[in-house]
């Protein structure tokens, strides 16, 4: 018994050790922060209070961020699961091709965020442009110099990267459902929409789970793609919480309200998340 | 046999060990974390150099891309605990912010021979904290093939209203000369607009940079003449959907590469750093520019602006050894003959000291720049006075939107103008 306990510990410890150290001392170092005017540089480090968050309320910016992330998450995770689904459902029919069309679709989560913002900025920008200029379409001009087009740039690139991530684990869940019960529903004469409807969407249901609360989440905390493709131009109406953040941190100096804008950031996206979590966790059935 | 092998091998690389790092500990080493993109191979030749002649010193040279990602990676550094010897610091602000770790530099010989006034930015109380990389000026850079096609007589033009006149000639006749549009304009980029391009108005209403570092409130003076230039590089630029909210979708690389270098249009609003950029893409085209002034309407119309874009400092906490050495590269670097070498033909830099006689810059847009330094028809650089974030973020933003049509002129400048106040309270 005692044996266990201290093997227990020994596995434990150094992932526990790494925890504490990268993320909850920080927080609490970034808690303190927040009420306080660090510009980041000095040792001396004045307690102002709640002067931050109050500021945070009267920031424009700030709420412009807020309302500009939340309509991109809630977008861009419909889209997103939308599309990850139907291409599993599609993968998963046993094609030929089926194994080239998972890693092709795939394949683009394998590129890093800073890449794929330039990539599709060169698309959006010259070869839109391009085509524009061919075919006489203003409306494939000057994208990415609008909020609205900055805004469907940000979704088509996000819902191009992660929905073949969000596939993968669609693809999991349908091929773990046993054949047996489809193959039951289809000799009592359902359709293969009332198969999906009845048979394969309630089953797949922890898979929405946790798909929903990756795009979620990394819709919300989105920060290498939205430099790279608008860097939050123009006007900084697209610039989303984290990149807001990043800025009033280094290129306001402003650290503490920074922090004190990071804590804000962490309570909204942990109820948001939260409650997805809980809300489709009820929905789940077991078999 | 084979253990006894092996225990020699691994002694062997042991002693290695032992070697290599003895011989890294008794050499003084000098860690330079600076900014230059652009120059970082031609430093790194100048450290080997330095390190041919001081064998008892190594130099490591760290860069970090330009801009805002420099002041957040420096602070990551120091933050790190790993602070480096030599690093850079930009204006006031930057030496307010660091006092605490600079190192007081006015011994140096190279204080002496520094031109009038580039030393300010860098001087609090009397003591010297930066070495000033080199001048860089800035201005309608101009193809001058093209403006000879379209008989148009660049030095000629002094005001504003000549300068609107050679671009509607290039207007009228773009079809004939191959142009897209008379000029191209980068508004995408804040720091074209919200630094550079303002820099020309503030400039003029707070002197010099210590007084715009001071001001508790910006008044924009000349902010109906700063409104012509905006509203002149957007009429002339050329607008990829027609309509001026696309140049916000405009960058550096479509204006410098894309549009200039290829000679699609005749006019760019920039500084003498683009010319490797162009000669890269066209040799021909890169020995046939020249520098146009930036003219603010009735108030200083010949004129462009000519600064410091960086300084190098050294790191006060650091040992005793490691700051001399330091010091003596950054001396050897701006004072010595192989130094003085290095720095006009190599960095190709427009030295801010005195001593370069019979060195002259040779690119034409330096020699521009240093033959409008010694006319006389400069103005200062004040941007690095602007509260943190306001140049590119406040204004540069607000001129995006003014562009979008999101913003009238004059809400913009209310609200830059709260921005400053609310920034120096």
């Amino acid at each position: 018994m005692k044996r266990s306990r201290l093997s227990f510990w020994c596995f434990v410890a150094p992932s526990l050790l790494a925890f504490i150290i990268v993320v909850i001392i920080p927080l609490f170092f970034g808690i303190y922060y927040s009420f306080t005017d660090w510009n980041g540089i000095n040792a001396d480090v004045n307690f102002t209070g709640l002067r931050n968050y109050q500021k945070i309320f009267t920031d424009n910016h700030f709420r412009g961020s807020f309302f500009f992330t939340l309509k991109f998450t809630i977008v861009s995770v419909l889209i997103i699961n939308l599309l990850g689904f139907a291409l599993a459902l599609l993968v998963t029919r046993g094609l030929k091709l089926s194994n080239v069309f998972r890693t092709i679709f795939f394949m683009p989560n394998l590129i890093g965020g800073i890449i794929l913002g330039f990539i599709w900025q060169f698309i959006f920008i010259s070869v839109f442009g391009a085509i524009g200029e061919y075919t006489g379409w203003n409306s494939l001009m000057g994208w990415l110099a609008t909020t609205e087009t900055s805004f469907w740039g940000l979704v088509i690139l996000m819902a191009w990267q992660l929905s073949g991530y969000v596939m993968v684990i669609y693809v999991a869940a349908i091929q773990g459902i046993p054949g047996e019960l489809v193959e039951a529903a289809q000799i009592d004469g359902a359709n293969s929409w009332q198969r999906i409807r009845h048979i394969v969407l309630p089953l797949v249901r922890p898979a929405f789970t946790v798909s929903l609360f990756l795009t979620l989440s990394n819709s919300f905390k989105l920060y290498d793609q939205n430099l790279s493709l608008t860097a939050g131009g123009p006007a900084r109406t697209t610039e989303m919480l984290a990149m807001n953040i990043y800025n009033t941190a280094f290129s306001f100096n402003r650290m503490g309200e920074a922090q004190a804008k990071a804590v804000i950031f962490l309570i909204i996206v942990g109820i948001f998340t939260l409650t997805q979590v809980y809300v489709s966790k009820k929905g789940e059935v077991e078999m | 046999m084979e253990r006894q092998r092996r225990k020699m091998l691994v002694l062997s690389l042991l002693l290695v060990f032992i070697l290599s790092f003895s011989m890294i500990a008794s050499a003084v080493v000098v860690d330079v974390f600076q900014f230059k993109v652009e120059t970082k191979d031609v430093l790194e030749k100048a450290a080997r150099l330095y390190m041919e002649e001081n064998p008892g010193v190594e130099v490591r040279i760290q860069t970090v891309g330009g801009g805002d990602d420099y002041g957040a990676a420096l602070r990551a550094r120091f933050a790190s605990g790993n602070e480096p010897v030599i690093f850079n610091v930009g204006g006031p602000q930057d030496v307010e912010d660091w006092l605490a770790y600079l190192e007081d530099l006015s011994d140096q010989p190279w204080v002496a021979l520094a031109y009038q006034g580039v030393l300010d930015g860098v001087t609090v109380d009397g003591k010297v904290y930066g070495l000033p990389f080199n001048q860089e000026g800035y201005g309608f850079i101009y193809n001058k093939r093209i403006f000879e096609k379209a008989g148009i007589d660049a030095d000629k033009i002094r005001t504003f209203d000549d300068l609107v006149e050679a671009l509607d000639i290039l207007e009228a006749k773009k079809d004939e000369l191959g142009l897209r549009a008379p000029l191209a304009f980068a508004p995408k980029e804040k720091w074209i607009t919200g630094l550079h391009l303002s820099n020309v108005a503030f400039s003029q209403e707070f002197g010099d940079v210590l007084t715009a570092y001071a001001a508790k409130e910006v008044e924009f003076k000349y902010g109906e003449q700063l409104k012509m230039l905006v509203d002149l590089q957007t009429k002339y630029a050329y607008k990829p959907g027609g309509l001026a909210a696309t140049l916000n979708a405009l960058d550096y690389a479509t204006q410098v590469e894309g549009l200039f270098s290829l000679e699609r249009v005749a006019v760019v609003q920039q500084g003498n750093w683009v010319f490797n950029s162009i000669a890269s893409i066209d040799e021909e085209l890169a020995a046939n520019i020249g520098i146009l002034p930036i003219p603010l309407k009735g108030v200083i119309e010949d004129s462009i602006p000519v600064g410091i874009p960086m300084y190098w400092a050294v790191n006060k906490n650091r040992p005793e050894a490691e700051k001399e050495a330091a010091k003596d590269f950054l001396n050897w670097l701006y004072t010595s003959p192989t130094g003085k070498e290095l720095i006009i033909n190599e960095f190709k830099f427009i030295p801010a000291i005195s001593g370069y006689d019979g060195l002259k810059p040779s690119d034409p847009l330096g020699q521009d720049v240093l033959r409008y330094s010694e006319e006389g028809r400069t103005m200062s650089w004040v941007f690095m006075g602007y509260p943190s974030g306001w140049g590119e973020q406040v204004l540069g933003a607000n001129i995006q939107a003014y562009l979008a049509g999101n913003m009238t002129w004059d809400e913009l400048v209310e609200a830059c103008k709260q921005e400053w106040a609310e920034a120096r309270k």
